[in-house]
Formats: structure tokens, sequence, C-alpha cells
């Protein structure tokens, strides 16, 4: 499936921007940010800490809640936007047709709450008619879905008693409860250790499939993309810089960031060898972000380049299927980074 | 049950450790009791006949056995100055100590839940600060200055409540006894007239008695409030649908109250000390009034009957609240357990 085609979109995000007003003036965590998602499609958005990445995400949900405000643009789900619309409408729409994904399963469930309040919540609060015995099989049924075991039992426990891991099933159950079309899952298994990762993946990709749900995952975890996504979006700065299907991305990185991040990756072989690899400097003020391009401070293919310094890069679809936001985009950076190192 | 079993033999121990104190420090008091029962004037003999009648020549063990075990059969003591049993004192004055307590503690909860929540569910720049200077009054002034100003302002001054004369106007008749409690037996009366009357009479101390606490529970509240407001479940909770009040209501405010429940409980048991000074300002005919008069009168059981009872209110207040915070927070259980 090729996003760049787009047949049925569930999700159409058209020039987002999410700024925050505080004190030392206005963050834009999310400038200008469009994309489109298919049914069942898997989509990918990496990026740095404090990228926008998750400033993205309540922004589609609607929880962008003051100091933070949608200045512009547009998120169509099934064709209803959803900017500028009532909370009372939206809840309608949260946990029913688009559902979130917290990365702390842990801080996700309410402590003083058993899980079966939880899914229950999850159920009832769109389904005002279902009685309680019927909301509890359904509770079960949704437990034993995310392959927790002895769900019947383990629906009356409270959230400390359950691992890692399970809370995360727990998480991903309230969050397909009424089998949204979209589910967002900001970086879902950061907090769980590499195996447990893999299973909750695993569980996610065989639900999400089953119910042909579209998904946007949020992470920073390129391993995760590869294994889980279609397609690409690499963020920085509250920007795409270069979209792309998942294998394409992968083995022709164009854009200077994502050849950076994908060059630090830590491998066994370097790490026998030398330091960390790092992509050096930090991102930009989101506060204060000049007139070009928000990467050069970092980049090394803009050193000496005035444009780079100047001029906002344009994004033209290339031949490739990529869009890349580089004056340069055809550039190798290979050389140089080899230089570097 | 392993909860609930190992927080009341807690409770026991608290109990047995105050009754221990209260008894230590009644030994350690300068006066002669026997001297004071009889007078400067009475003959050693009398004296000494006294001394074995009540027990002092004991070992110290064996009166504090014989104290601990009258205490818990109800005999409380004689007291010398009203010429009745400190135990038909105390149930005669505890109603009304308790009518006003219980007035105070629930004035206090209803204005920490009302404005906790006014300044917390959407920020209001006013009622916050009203709020806070509340809190701040009510927590750094005394109780007795408070009580004294009241009374100048809205009885001298302004002239709208009744004066500092007990828990009825003079002319007033006072509805039959049942349950001691002024204002419910006027109710269960349906004397109407009373009813008022009490109920303004009663509106000045508990108010003056309910801010101390108002102050602490309300600033307690808010800040948990204002904290567990970026717990990430809240968020989750609104990502499932939830409305803004059903999150709060459900999810932010049973995580935030526990504190508050645990705090109002140990405030409840020290309004047993605050009503001290109002109940004898205001003339309040409740145990504390008592206490004050017995402790310048020298009438020491009244005194020490009040101080084991009031540990025992306290412990078995404390215990309550414990339990019910496990029944609340799962966490609490497993902690104790």
């Amino acid at each position: 499936m090729s996003a760049l085609q787009p047949s049925n979109p569930v999700l159409v995000v058209a020039s987002l921007q999410t700024e925050f007003r505080i004190a030392r003036g206005k963050v834009q965590a999310v400038r200008d940010v469009s994309f489109t998602l298919e049914q069942g499609e898997r989509l990918g958005i990496v990026g740095e800490s404090g990228c926008g990445k998750s400033a993205m995400a309540l922004s589609i949900m609607g929880l962008i809640e003051p100091p933070g405000f949608i200045v512009a643009g547009s998120v169509k789900l099934v064709g209803q936007e959803l900017v500028g619309l009532p909370d009372r409408r939206l809840r309608k729409i949260r946990g029913r047709e688009i559902s979130l994904i917290y990365q702390d399963a842990s801080a996700a469930l309410d402590p003083v709450r058993s899980i079966g309040a939880h899914l229950l919540e999850a159920i009832r609060n769109h389904d005002a008619t279902i009685g309680r015995a019927a909301a509890r099989r359904r509770a079960v049924e949704l437990l034993r879905d995310v392959e927790v075991p002895n769900a019947e039992r383990r629906l009356n426990d409270y959230p400390h008693q359950y691992s890692g891991g399970m809370r995360q099933r727990v998480v991903i159950a309230c969050a397909l409860a009424h089998e949204p079309t979209v589910v967002i899952a900001d970086e879902p298994t950061t907090a769980l250790d590499v195996t447990t990762q893999a299973q909750v993946l695993t569980l996610l990709g065989r639900l999400v499939e089953e119910r042909r749900t579209a998904v946007v995952l949020i992470t920073h975890n390129l391993g995760i993309v590869a294994e889980f996504c279609d397609t690409v979006r690499v963020m920085y700065a509250g920007r795409f810089v270069e979209q792309a299907s998942t294998e394409t991305l992968f083995t022709t990185p164009r854009h200077p960031y994502t050849s950076a991040l994908l060059g630090s990756v830590p491998r066994v072989k370097q790490l026998l060898t030398g330091p960390l690899p790092a992509i050096g400097g930090s991102p930009p003020d989101l506060a204060s972000v000049g007139p070009g391009c928000a990467f050069a401070p970092r980049c090394l293919r803009s050193r000496g380049r005035e444009i780079c310094q100047t001029t906002a890069p344009a994004a033209p679809l290339r031949t490739d299927g990529h869009i890349v936001e580089c004056h340069f985009a055809d550039e190798d950076d290979a050389i140089l980074a080899d230089e570097t190192q | 049950m392993r909860f609930f079993i190992s927080r009341l033999v807690g409770g026991v121990a608290s109990i047995f450790g105050a009754s221990v104190l209260g008894f230590i420090f009644l030994r350690l008091l300068p006066a002669n009791p026997t001297r004071l029962l009889l007078g400067p004037l009475a003959s050693p003999a009398a004296v000494r006949a006294l001394r074995l009648q009540m027990g002092l020549n004991r070992s110290v063990p064996v009166q504090y056995w014989d104290y601990i075990s009258q205490f818990f059969r109800g005999s409380w003591g004689y007291s010398y100055i009203y010429g009745r049993t400190v135990r038909e004192l105390i149930a005669s004055r505890l109603p009304a100590s308790l009518e006003l307590e219980l007035c105070a503690f629930a004035i206090a909860l209803f204005f920490t839940l009302l404005l906790a929540l006014l300044t917390t569910y959407r920020p209001h720049r006013f009622l916050s600060g009203l709020t806070r200077g509340l809190a701040l009054f009510g927590q750094s002034t005394p109780v007795f200055w408070l009580a004294l100003v009241s009374l100048v302002v809205f009885v001298s001054w302004l002239k709208i409540l009744p004066g500092p004369n007990g828990q009825l106007s003079a002319g007033i008749t006072p509805p039959p006894v049942t349950t001691g409690m002024v204002l419910i037996d006027s109710l269960l009366a349906g004397d109407l007239t009373a009813f008022w009357n009490a109920c303004e009479h009663l509106v000045l101390p508990a108010v003056v008695l309910s801010l101390p606490s108002f102050g602490f529970l309300v600033r307690l509240l808010r800040a948990n409030l204002l904290d567990v407001a970026h717990e990430p479940f809240l968020l989750v909770a609104r990502g499932r649908g939830l409305s803004r009040w059903k999150t709060y209501s459900r999810h932010a405010l049973p995580n935030a109250a526990l504190p508050t429940l645990t705090a109002s409980g140990l405030l409840l048991a020290q309004m047993l000390a605050g009503s001290v000074f109002v109940e004898t300002i205001f003339n309040w005919p409740g145990v504390g009034a008592l206490v004050v008069n017995s402790v310048s009168n020298e009438d020491y059981s009244v005194v020490q009957a009040f101080v084991l009872l009031s540990a025992c209110a306290y412990v078995v207040l404390n215990v309550l609240i414990d339990l019910l915070s496990g029944v609340l927070d799962p966490r609490v259980r497993r902690r104790a357990a």
C-alpha cells in the first residue's frame, strides 16, 4: 500500500500547526504537518524527544489544552473535520473512532482503580445501553484478546499488581474496545524491556490487522519502525523532513537528518571499537525558529552554504517516492559521515 | 483482612501508650491528691487513711492497672467540684461538643471541596487568590482571637447574631432531650423556633472552629489536585472519550483526596483540643469548657478522663481513616499487609 496515491484515506491531516503560548513566547511544536492515512495503514513517525511528536498526536485527538493551541490546519477523520469541533462532539469520537495508546502504561492507568474498572469505563462510555453483566463479559473478552492470562480473575486486580507488559496490554485493550478506525500509539513500547517490546508489538500488529485499524506509531526507535510500519515520516523541529515507504527510507535515506538518525543506531561492532555515534548539537529552540532549514546548524551538508541559513527548503514529490525537505537531497552523506568519524 | 487486623492492633497499642503517658504525667504533677481533697487543715491520720483508700500506697504498676481497668469498666472517678461522677458529667456535656465539632468539621470539609474544585477544575485567578488568602488567614490566626473578633463584629457591631450565651437564647424553651444535640432535638420535637435559634447560636463558634482546619485542608487538596492534574492517566481517560468532568470526578479527585482524607481525620481529632477555647469563649456547654473549668479548679479526675478519652477518640478516628483509605487505595492495603 502506498500513501502517495490516496484511495480511501481514513485520516487526513493538512497543514496542522500547534503552538504553546508560554511566558517566554510561542513554542511552535507542530509546524505545518500534513499526511494521509489509509485504512489499515501503519505509519511510523520518528524523531528525537521534543520534536513535536506527542504534541502532534494530542492535536489530532483534540486533546491539546491551554497553553497549547491548534493555530491552523485541519484533521479529517473519515471525512469529518475534528479541528474546531466542540468537546462534547469530540468525546463521542475519542475512544470510539480514534484511540490513544500512551507511552507509559504504568502512568496511563489510574492507580486506585481496578483493571476491570478501566475496561468497563472504556466500554460503557460509548455504549450506555450495555448492561453490567454484558459489559463485564466484554471486558473479559478484551483482556483475553490482548493475551492476559486468567483474564476473568485478573479483572479485579489493580494496575500495581500487573507487570509492565501486561499493563500495556490493558491500555491496548482499552484503546481497541470499540474497534476504532485509527489508533495513535505514542511510543507504545518505550517503557518496556526488549523482549516484552517485541511481544507487545506483535500483539498490536495482529489486533490491528484483524480489525483493519490504521495505526500512527510514534517512536524514536527505528528498529520498531522497520519492523512494524508501511510508511515513515521523519519529524524534526515540528516538521516532517522526509517521507517515504519504510523500505525506501531505510535503504536510501535522502535527508541528512534521517541519515544521521540511521547512523546513530548503536551497532555491536561500533560499540566495541569506539564511542556511541550521535548527532552533534541539539534540536533548535522551537520558540525561536529562524527562516532557514531547522536542521542546518547540525547539518554536515549545509556547511558554508548560504541557502540553508536563509531559505526553508521546499519538499517536492520525487520520482523515487520520497518527499524530502532538503536543498541538497541528492547528495550522499556517506562521505561526509565518514569524515567525522 | 490482614490489613484490618494490623490496623486494629496498632490502634490498641496506641491507646495503651497514651494511657501510660497520661498516667505518668499525672504522677509527675506536684499536687498531692489527698491534700487537694481534704484541704490543708486535715489531720495526717485522715490523709493516710485516704491514701490507703485511694490505693496510692501500692506500687505504680498496680496503680496503673487499677486505673486502666476502672476506666474501661466505666468508672472514671468523681468530680468534687460538680458533685457528680465524671462519666455522668462528660456524658451530659459531650453532645453539645459533638454538635459543635461535627458542624465545624462539615463546614470545613464542604468549603474545602467547593473551593478546591472551583479553583482547580478551571483556572480562576480571583477565586484562587481568595482561597489562598482565606486558607492562610484560617491557618495562621489563633482561634481564640478569631472567636473574640467574630463576636465583636457580628454581635456588637452588626447585631445580626445572638451573643455568646450557649446553645439557645434565654427566652427559648429547650426541646426535650433525646440526643442531647439541640439542633437535632429541636427538629425531632418539631420546634422550628428553637431550631432556628440554635442555628444562630451555632454558626459563629462552628465557623470559627472550622477555619484552621479549612485552611489546612483546602491547601492540601488544592496542591494534590494540581499535582494529579499532570498525571498521564487523566489524559488517557480523556482519550477514551470521557468528559472533562468525569475525568476529574472519577480519576483526579479520588487520587488527590487520599491525603486530604487522612489529614481530615487528624483534624477532626484536633478539633477536640481547639474547641476548648471556642467553647469557653462562647459559653458553649461542652466538654472543652468543662475541662478548662476543671483544670483551674484542680478537679483532676475530670482532666484525667478527658485526656484518655481524647486519646481514644484520636486513635479510633485514625484507625477508621486508615481503614477507609485502605478501601479507597489498593496500594495502601498492600503496603500494610
